[in-house]
């Protein structure tokens, strides 16, 4: 196959018809390039649907409360949900094998005042699991621990922004902030790379909140991880069993869902994966329809070529080549071209995409680019578009008599 | 070397049936030079693509170095022709894009013989048809008469049992007929044998027997005097 003279053979039959070679490989490069940029795309929007998850862990799940929109167990519909404390101790005394991490959550958000500089900040109210649930990269100093929880201490864990808008270019661990009056002690600062916006979050201990803000055991929503061993069926079943504990702990009607709400990472995850699956088939799908058009214009290029070198074929024969040998000649003469115009449409693709990809950065399309498994999926495709598009000329070529190496003109 | 027993071919044209080959025999021994004469129609084409494998007769036997050929499928055909025959044609045949060296190389590559050896063998063969100088031309840069001697040197290459020429200075202008006349004989003269189909009375003399055909029948067979070609030269 690799032999000097069949690449010779190849090279002189492509030379001698430059222009159709072209021509016909055009089509399969342009398949190819297209195929390239739509799976490029797909995979765009896959990095953008990610991106936006990415700082959280991917194992979680939030359970928000809501308002029952359907009457239940003597209740009326319209009834407000609240969680509290030992909704989360009940969780985890029933799961212990499922859960990883859990937190209780408290959204609100203060005014707070450093010297003489002011701001409205949000603050999440969190136990110390959270840390490892949202992933919190620490800059400085550290999160909430179990002392903080049990003293319910007046300490705060600052985004960046926080700090560079309050306290400049101050040290900010140990210094004092006002939120809403009431001075919290600075004991750590934390980043996010992916969102500026996160930056101005506060943490604080929910214990704290709660005896500050009425002194009650109130929880806005719980964050978790479950055990990440887990694949996707189990978490999906273990996030069922979840939601179906708290609704009959608090009375909601099974198939109401408005009262509690569960959002699994893995379930969006799927979702999301199934998206771009379905999405990726589609552009498979319509580059192999146009690469179809490829393969005929080569195959009709091909079965020219034999014609025009029946004799040749025969004089081979008369010298002893065999069938099977003249049918690979043929087919590798047509996967080659192929092979080498997809490559070149390949090579087009990645050039526009290297060129204008880092360009586009909206959330919900980043970084299209060219991934190994796309080039794999490609020479693969090429390889059997040559196959199929040298077949037939090859068994043409192969039916070739030696007796027309006899028959002069 | 070639046996051939009551050998019959009959083409169909429509309903009619065209009997070309009416029950043939012969034998032709080793290092024999035989001419196959006859005019056009008288079957010896089809008598010389039996001979080579390129068409099957209806009836009768063929054996060919004390190998039976017999209902061959393609691949089988391919090999013994590579191995048994070498061809020598009347338009040369010659594969245009390859040089001299590489069509004489060209039945030694279908044997898988390794690239260097056939190189060597080619140099060796067209050495012998005076053509070593020529190794690197492409057909296209040789006169009718070298051209021929190279389709010689490639019959030759893969050192086969018989040569079958098929009018092979059909082409050629009577001064170069003789010079290639001359090298068939030298060839025949260190044993080969060689089989001439022509219809030219004169290169027919110069082999040492000719075998006379007409309508599907053998006329005469009869050994002549050879009449060296040198002597025109």
């Amino acid at each position: 196959m690799f032999d000097r003279d069949t690449w010779q053979e190849i090279f002189n039959t492509l030379k001698k018809n430059k222009l159709r070679t072209f021509l016909t490989g055009f089509s399969v490069g342009w398949a190819i390039f297209i195929l390239v940029m739509i799976l490029a795309s797909v995979n765009g929007m896959q990095n953008g649907f990610y991106s936006q998850f990415n700082d959280d862990a991917t194992n979680s799940i939030f359970v928000r409360s809501g308002t029952t929109s359907k009457a239940y167990a003597g209740f009326e519909a319209g009834r407000r949900i609240q969680f509290k404390n030992d909704d989360l101790d009940y969780i985890e005394q029933s799961f212990p094998k499922d859960i990883e991490y859990i937190s209780a959550r408290y959204f609100t958000s203060v005014s707070a005042r450093y010297g003489s500089e002011t701001g409205s900040y949000s603050v999440q109210a969190v136990e110390p699991d959270h840390l490892y649930i949202e992933k919190t990269q620490m800059l400085s100093g550290r999160y909430i621990n179990e002392t903080d929880m049990v003293n319910k201490a007046k300490v705060a864990i600052i985004g960046r922004k926080v700090a560079e808008d309050l306290l400049k270019k101050e040290e900010p661990l140990g210094k004092f902030i006002e939120f809403n009056g009431l001075p919290f002690r600075v004991i750590g600062v934390f980043t996010d790379e992916g969102d500026a916006n996160a930056e101005r979050r506060i943490y604080a201990p929910i214990s704290t909140f709660q005896r500050i803000y009425g002194n009650t055991n109130n929880v806005g929503g719980i964050a978790l991880t479950y055990n990440p061993n887990y694949d996707l069926t189990e978490a999906l079943e273990f996030s069922e069993r979840l939601e179906i504990l708290l609704k009959r702990r608090h009375k909601i009607a099974p198939e109401d869902q408005a009262g509690i709400g569960v959002w699994n990472y893995a379930q969006a995850f799927s979702d999301i994966s199934s998206f771009t699956a379905v999405l990726n088939t589609i552009g498979i799908g319509v580059a192999f329809l146009i690469l179809i058009a490829g393969i005929v214009g080569i195959g009709n290029i091909m079965v020219f070529t034999i014609k025009e070198r029946t004799k040749e074929i025969g004089i081979r024969k008369a010298l002893g080549a065999k069938p099977r040998q003249i049918v690979n000649l043929v087919i590798l003469e047509s996967v080659f071209i192929t092979t080498i115009s997809g490559f070149i449409g390949l090579m087009f693709a990645s050039v526009i995409l290297g060129a204008i990809g880092p360009t586009i950065n909206t959330p919900a399309f980043t970084n299209p680019n060219v991934s190994s498994s796309v080039v794999i999926t490609a020479t693969i495709i090429l390889i059997v578009a040559g196959v199929m598009a040298g077949f037939i000329p090859a068994l043409k070529a192969a039916k070739v008599k030696p007796i027309v190496a006899l028959t002069d003109k | 070397m070639i046996e051939i027993k009551d050998l019959h071919k009959s083409y169909k044209m429509g309903s009619n049936s065209l009997h070309v080959l009416k029950g043939l025999n012969f034998s032709i021994g080793e290092g024999e030079l035989v001419a196959i004469m006859g005019s056009s129609g008288s079957g010896k084409s089809t008598l010389l693509n039996i001979l080579g494998m390129l068409d099957e007769a209806d009836s009768g036997e063929y054996t060919l170095d004390g190998v039976p050929i017999k209902n061959l499928n393609e691949t089988k055909a391919a090999q013994y022709r590579n191995k048994f025959l070498g061809f020598i044609f009347q338009s040369f045949n010659l594969i245009n894009y390859k040089n001299a060296a590489e069509n004489v190389a060209l039945p030694l590559y279908y044997q898988k013989v390794p690239r260097k050896e056939r190189q060597e063998k080619a140099l060796k063969y067209l050495d012998q048809v005076g053509l070593k100088e020529w190794a690197h031309h492409l057909p296209s840069e040789l006169s009718g008469g070298q051209k021929q001697r190279v389709a010689i040197a490639r019959a030759m290459a893969a050192e086969p049992k018989v040569l079958l020429a098929d009018e092979l200075t059909g082409a050629l202008d009577s001064k170069t007929s003789y010079e290639i006349m001359d090298l068939i004989q030298t060839i025949n003269d260190q044993g080969n044998t060689i089989l001439v189909v022509t219809h030219e009375e004169d290169i027919a003399h110069m082999c040492k027997r000719i075998v006379h055909l007409k309508d599907g029948i053998i006329e005469k067979d009869e050994k002549v005097k050879q009449v060296r070609a040198s002597a025109y030269v």
